[in-house]
């Protein structure tokens, strides 16, 4: 079956037109993924700028202004273009092959929600005009935000409500995919784990995303209009800013780490050469995660004066999801535990992305207890715990996704060597980078400061952290060289190089526009992880 | 293969989601330049240009959708998403009164409530749009039916009520917030006009709706085999109504009572 579909035209030939016009969830998933990528190194170069500044006490190089601006940019795009986007662009590309579907179930939704998040770039961009830029921060709390020192707070309020708005089209678009059009044979027990993941990011973004919209909704309305939702003058609450905030914000984490989780589980089962260990409870823990994902929110204003009783009944909670969290790790381990692991590029980033998001994890727990964080809030304790869960645990799975299905994107194979090397460099560079910010965190150094007192110490550990930075700097381009170069001379690509069971691998590399034209017939006991069995 | 050829031109393409993309980039700009550059000329032609270019992509990719499109009846469920999220965005709007009316419950009764406020007529307008959620029902009955000019008049009543209900309620904000009601004066106010200003924004889109609805009902390109489009339009309209009851008992009755 396989020889008789007939390649016609891979993606990129497609002409520019094709491109613009585009409706194929294989190119809009490419765009997406350039965009990210674009993002995630402007981003990057601003966090370059701000080691630079962080490297002496005193001011160097950059202004407290601009350094304001540049760390809320950085986070705003790190968040909202890297960890958020960059799963649009796999689940674009990817949903469909793995159900055994020509496309999204609404594709041209699916161009206008790639367009709504280009429009949002646009914004972003926009903030780089020196008057417009934005400096109170990804979180953008009142009545700083609200005061106009902050910098343009319209901008930051339509850079939440477009994003926002693209991630609502794309989820429902994703779900109404795999909810209804699924290939017979494909059920909710024997299918991918990254479309598990993908789908509950998508039930969270769209029942998340509402909430920030409102609040920023408010905080343009107490801005500009002179309502007063958070003006306690007059009836108002800064603190429910917060709240509408965290109740997206906290499950947005799990928008970034749910869909690695689930490509670090294609990846590790592929490699280990064994099916998923425990697949079952792997479901059930995504879905447990995405669900308690919901009622841990306060976490992150233990020391904004809520109610004790609160705050212990979300410490609790908090404490609660490193139950599934820890089943996913023990059944990652399962999965090794007699595998004939290969040690390619893909498997070595998410065997990283597994160990740091150990780490993240760790670093969570005690975060999640009043009696500790009230200590480190806000200090870089914060900072380097999120850094090791978005920085690395993410951002390795991202990479090792990247290398994991380019011989399927690009039908060409990448050079393993560079791969190798790439990964060695930013696993160095990042370790060097965010553990001392654990340790300088606990030493007191407050976050989203552009001095720090002359402390020996201090200065020291800042230091280590802006070589790792530049180190890390690093390893990112050779990782991003190691793909372009397969691109333009690797060797062909066969259709399934890992000898994968998944649905997708069982198409030419790259896949003919319609991907299957007929409907694909699995064999009865399909099951997408493990060793090729057809 | 020849059969590819002409399917793959027609499928993978569409030159309407890209102008609704630049008019939903030029709305935010619009808004910016009035608010926050002010500048009103500028945010005129963007916000006008932007308008332009969402209705004529939104009007010719429903024409797409009709002359080539698939109808695989996916959009009942896509709906329903999308009302769940909606109704999450309204969540926000009450827990801010909500809070606000626990927290400050005594000025709020002694100073914020204003004189002129009445309840009869959030009643007349529940009736108003109650009713509206009848005609448009019997416009889905009728369609299914297939009959075209029956269900034509049953929209057109919807949307007499929904115009009747958009005009009633703005003639009953001009008359509150010249008693000096208004969205500034108070946590009361914000919440107030919040709530209901965001419920008549739901209304218009309901309203915009139906008026698609119609010009394709009209042309006879909608008919009982290819009307999910207006399903959803329906499912749409009702929950708006649905979502009035709270709207209103919260922003007149919770709001409004000396208590
Ligand atoms: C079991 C896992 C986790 C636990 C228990 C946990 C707990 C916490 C807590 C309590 C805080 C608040 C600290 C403070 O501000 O004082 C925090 C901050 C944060 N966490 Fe986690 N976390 C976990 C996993 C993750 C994951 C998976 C991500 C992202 C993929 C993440 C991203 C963040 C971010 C971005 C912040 C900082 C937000 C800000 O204030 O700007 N965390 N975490
Ligand atoms: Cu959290």
């Amino acid at each position: 079956m396989r020889e008789a579909i007939h390649i016609e035209k891979p993606w990129f030939s497609a002409s520019l037109k094709e491109w613009i016009f585009t409706t194929d969830h294989k190119k809009i998933g490419i765009m997406y993924g350039i965009t990210s990528l674009v993002f995630f190194i402007v981003g990057g170069i601003m966090a370059l700028g701000m080691r630079v500044e962080l490297f002496n006490p005193g001011t160097q190089h950059v202004s407290p202004d601009t350094y304001n601006y540049f760390l809320t940019v950085h986070g705003a795009l790190m968040l909202l273009w890297w960890a958020i986007g960059i799963w649009g662009a796999f689940a674009n590309f990817l949903i469909p092959l793995m159900i055994g579907a020509r496309d999204v179930a609404f594709p041209r939704l699916n161009a206008l929600g790639y367009w709504t998040f280009f429009a949002a770039s646009v914004i972003a961009l926009i903030t780089l005009i020196p008057g417009n830029q934005i400096m109170h921060m990804w979180t953008g709390y009142p009545p700083y935000s609200a005061n106009p020192n902050s910098g343009l707070t319209a901008l930051f309020v339509f850079i939440w409500h477009l994003t926002g708005a693209a991630s609502i089209m794309g989820a429902i678009n994703f779900l109404t995919t795999v909810v209804r059009m699924r290939a017979p044979g494909i059920g909710f027990f024997n299918m991918n784990l990254f479309l598990h993941g993908v789908s509950s990011m998508n039930l969270i973004q769209l029942l998340g995303i509402p909430s920030i919209a409102g609040a920023v909704t408010m905080l343009f309305l107490d801005t500009y209009v002179g309502t007063n939702f958070f003006n306690p003058a007059k009836g108002g609450d800064p603190i429910l800013y917060q709240n509408l905030f965290w109740f997206y914000s906290h499950p947005a984490v799990y928008v970034m780490v749910l869909p690695a989780f689930g490509v670090i589980s294609e990846i590790v089962s592929t490699f280990a050469r064994k099916p998923i260990f425990g697949y079952k409870s792997m479901v059930v823990a995504i879905w447990a995660i995405a669900l308690v994902g919901f009622m841990v929110w306060t976490h992150h204003m233990f020391v904004s004066g809520i109610p004790d009783w609160v705050k212990i009944l979300m410490s609790y909670t908090t404490v609660l999801i490193g139950v599934p969290t820890g089943i996913k790790i023990f059944n990652w381990v399962g999965t090794l535990y007699r595998g004939a692991v290969v040690y390619k590029t893909p498997m070595l980033y998410a065997l990283g992305a597994i160990l740091m998001f150990l780490i993240g994890g760790l670093t969570g727990i005690p975060l999640g207890l009043p009696a500790f964080d009230i200590a480190v809030h806000d200090s870089y304790f914060v900072v380097g715990h999120f850094h090791y869960v978005l920085g690395m645990a993410v951002t390795l799975a991202a990479f090792g996704g990247f290398f994991y299905w380019w011989p399927k994107v690009t039908g060409r194979m990448y050079s393993e060597a560079l791969g190798k090397l790439s990964f060695w460099t930013i696993i160095v560079g990042s370790n060097v980078l965010y553990f001392p910010q654990l340790i300088v965190g606990l030493s007191g150094m407050p976050r989203r400061y552009y001095d720090y007192p002359v402390i020996g110490e201090w200065i020291t550990l800042h230091q280590i952290q802006t070589v790792g930075a530049f180190v890390l700097a690093f390893g990112i381009l050779l990782g991003i060289i190691a793909l372009i170069k397969g691109t333009l001379s690797g060797e062909k690509a066969p259709a399934n190089p890992w000898m994968s069971n998944s649905l997708e691998w069982r198409l030419p590399s790259p896949p003919p526009p319609h991907n299957f034209d007929e409907p694909p017939k699995v064999e009865k006991d399909y099951c997408p992880h493990g060793y090729c069995k057809f | 293969m020849a059969h590819e050829v002409a399917h793959h031109g027609e499928h993978e393409v569409s030159i309407w989601p890209l102008p609704v993309g630049v008019g939903v980039l030029l709305i935010p700009l619009a808004i910016t330049a009035f608010f926050a550059w002010k500048a009103p000329l500028a945010a005129l032609l963007a916000g006008g240009v932007g308008l332009a270019l969402i209705i004529v992509g939104a009007t010719g990719w429903a024409y797409e959708f009709f002359t080539k499109g698939h109808d695989e009846g996916h959009g009942w469920i896509a709906i329903f998403f999308f009302i769940i999220s909606e109704i999450i965005i309204f969540g926000t709007m009450f827990v801010a009164f909500w809070m606000a009316r626990v927290n400050h419950a005594e000025v709020w009764v002694n100073s914020w409530i204003p004189e002129g406020l009445s309840l009869s007529i959030p009643a007349f307008l529940t009736l108003v749009l109650w009713a509206s959620s009848f005609t448009i029902w019997r416009a889905e009955v009728a369609l299914e039916q297939g009959s075209r000019s029956k269900a034509t008049t049953y929209i057109l009543i919807t949307m007499a009520l929904g115009i009747l209900f958009t005009v009633m309620h703005v003639s009953e904000w001009v008359h509150l917030w010249h008693q000096g009601f208004t969205l500034m004066s108070n946590m009361y106010g914000t919440g107030f006009y919040a709530l209901t200003g965001i419920h008549t924004s739901h209304v218009i889109v309901g309203l915009i709706l139906q008026a698609y609805a119609l010009m394709f009902i009209l042309s006879g390109k909608m008919n009982e085999k290819k009307m999910t489009m207006f399903s959803a339009t329906v499912a749409y309209w009702h929950f708006v109504d649905i979502m009035w009851l709270l709207v209103a008992s919260t922003a007149y009755v919770v709001g409004g009572l000396h208590i």
